[in-house]
């Protein structure tokens, strides 16, 4: 008979804050499943550990440190002068007949655009574009305040120019100094850009795969989130999630980027592998030798060496990049961080069995996100 | 019809609480100095815990009480202060490691200042093994496990208070919870029969 696991619940369970009727319920489960069993003795572990924190005290320094600088802010305070109260604007300019005039007439002329709107011939889609800052400039001329980036269309922008592109309705792109950047399409399922060099940042809220950006050396693949991507002039990218994943794909080979991570591209290399934003300077320089400079065992060595619980990320992907001795190595050591399930064994991830490999992922995404 | 009398002092405490905070409201100094004596070691805990250093938790619990300072006229009265200052400490820890964005692994300073009531554990070698690499596996957790982690074990706090300070789901508060004691299970897998034997 099928049985719903209980393992989302068990630290809820373990404690109290399950109704009566669900810790009930899980108890009954748990006496049956040996998977839910021992998943809540790992938690038990977990919990008995965590038990051992405890409140520390604070020095007795601090207050001294924080009353000084409160007496900064009272001075400051005392010193600054009350603004005058804000008069009620609205009745004013509503007892103000002129604006009446001028509302009408605005109410005249927003008719007649909307039916020029619908009565003019078909335009190539087009996306907004806004200037935040200098004077970015589309194929078909400077932007003043907003203006139109048509399919095929590239938006360039200067050392002291900025700009928004609205991405039809899943979100926004702001587009950096010296950057230029094309639309390539937009529909119902793709809407696709083109950052030749600079930066843009990414603000998207769709489905996956739906939002894309190409550049010289990859495709950035978006699974909504948000992120930015930085385009050398040699064609190289460096990209950083801050929201959800980004896929970075070449022809034959990709890395997937939650939020937090980093990762980088190089002509002819394709994506790095890759790292948490805050890994070490030796973890960072390591790798970067490994992908882009055939740092090959020494830099491994120095990978392994730093890594945390969370830096699965990088050596997962590195199962794939790497001989079967050193994947037999890499598997160890995660195997010490985050033990496989059970369905999984040291021969199969050696072999990049699929089927382990994903099981073994979902294990540790947890710990990524 | 009265309550009873755990009920009357918890009011009164609320009461007396009420009238600190609106004093502080005021710009009454030592007023504030009443809150930071009730709250500075709770600040402090989950900075240090967060941040495994002396220093960097310094940093953020000043940055906390002169936040408090400054946005006490904000705090309404029908939420609980105490929540709505762990809200304070969250979003300081966060924007503090987005900043450093590396903090240092744990130092030993925090064994220094524990409090007493546990001094005669901590004279156990093994107790203050299993303590030391708790907090090092701590360290290591992401922040959004860790944080929810300290506010259970060290602040005691419910799944609802959790979520309020961390402006999530309940749900999201389990989930986290059950990732973060698995990673510390899967870590510390060699401590098992320690902390076995020292029950």
């Amino acid at each position: 008979m099928f049985r719903r696991h209980v393992s989302k619940e068990l630290s809820a369970y373990l404690h109290g804050e399950l109704s009566a009727v669900d810790a009930r319920r899980v108890a009954s489960h748990l006496q049956d499943c040996a998977r839910c069993q021992k998943e809540f003795d790992e938690i038990k572990l977990g919990g008995a550990l965590a038990a051992s924190l405890h409140r520390v005290a604070a020095p007795d320094a601090l207050w001294g440190e924080i009353e000084a600088q409160l007496k900064g802010v009272q001075i400051k305070r005392e010193r600054a002068v009350s603004p005058p109260a804000a008069r009620p604007w609205f009745p004013a300019i509503l007892a103000w007949p002129p604006v009446v005039a001028v509302c009408a007439a605005l109410l005249v002329v927003s008719a007649a655009g909307f039916a020029w709107l619908y009565l003019r011939p078909a335009r190539p889609p087009a996306w907004t574009v806004a200037r935040i800052a200098g004077t970015p400039i589309t194929d078909s001329g400077r932007i003043n305040k907003t203006g139109r980036l048509a399919v095929g269309e590239w938006l360039e922008t200067d050392g002291a120019s900025r700009a928004r592109i609205k991405v039809a309705d899943i979100g926004e792109v702001e587009v950096g100094p010296n950057s230029r950047v094309r639309l390539v399409a937009t529909r119902a399922t793709e809407h696709r850009l083109a950052l030749a060099r600079g930066r843009l940042e990414a603000q998207i809220n769709a489905p996956p795969r739906l939002f894309i950006v190409d550049t010289p050396t990859v495709t950035a693949v978006d699974y909504g989130c948000a992120y930015t991507l930085e385009v050398d002039d040699t064609g190289g990218s460096i990209l950083h999630v801050t929201a959800g994943w980004v896929a970075l794909e070449t022809k034959d080979r990709e890395s997937f980027v939650p939020a937090g991570a980093v990762c980088e591209t190089r002509p002819g290399k394709g994506p790095g592998t890759p790292y948490f934003d805050d890994v070490s300077p030796e973890f960072r320089e390591a790798l970067k030798k490994f992908d882009f400079e055939d740092g090959g065992a020494a830099s491994l060595d120095v990978v392994l060496s730093e890594t945390r619980l969370y830096d699965t990320l990088t050596l997962w992907h590195l199962l794939r990049r790497v001989d079967e001795d050193q994947r037999g190595r890499i598997y160890d050591h995660m195997a010490e961080l985050v033990p496989p399930p059970p369905e999984v064994t040291r021969e199969g991830i050696i072999q990049l069995n699929p089927h382990m490999l994903a099981l073994w992922r979902g294990e540790l995404e947890g710990f990524w996100e | 019809m009265t309550g009873s009398p755990e009920q009357s002092t918890a009011a009164a405490e609320r009461e007396a609480e009420c009238r600190v905070i609106d004093a502080c409201r005021d710009g009454d100094m030592a007023a504030f100095q009443r809150l930071f004596e009730a709250y500075k070691d709770r600040v402090y805990s989950i900075a240090l815990h967060y941040s495994g250093d002396d220093a960097t938790a310094k940093d953020i619990s000043q940055q906390v009480f002169m936040k408090l300072f400054n946005r006490i006229g904000q705090f309404r009265r029908d939420a609980e202060f105490a929540t709505w200052l762990y809200r304070i400490v969250v979003n300081t820890c966060m924007d503090e490691h987005r900043r450093r964005r590396r903090f240092v692994p744990v130092s030993h300073t925090v064994e220094a200042r524990e409090m007493s009531a546990r001094e005669s554990q901590e004279n156990s070698y093994i107790r203050r093994e299993i303590d030391s690499a708790v907090r090092a596996a701590i360290a290591e957790l992401k922040p959004k496990l860790r944080m929810p982690i300290l506010l259970k074990y060290v602040e005691g706090l419910s799944y609802d208070e959790i979520a309020e300070a961390l402006s999530c789901s309940k749900g999201t508060v389990a989930s986290r919870l059950n990732r973060g004691h698995k990673a510390l299970a899967q870590r510390l897998a060699h401590l098992r029969s320690a902390l076995v034997a020292e029950e």
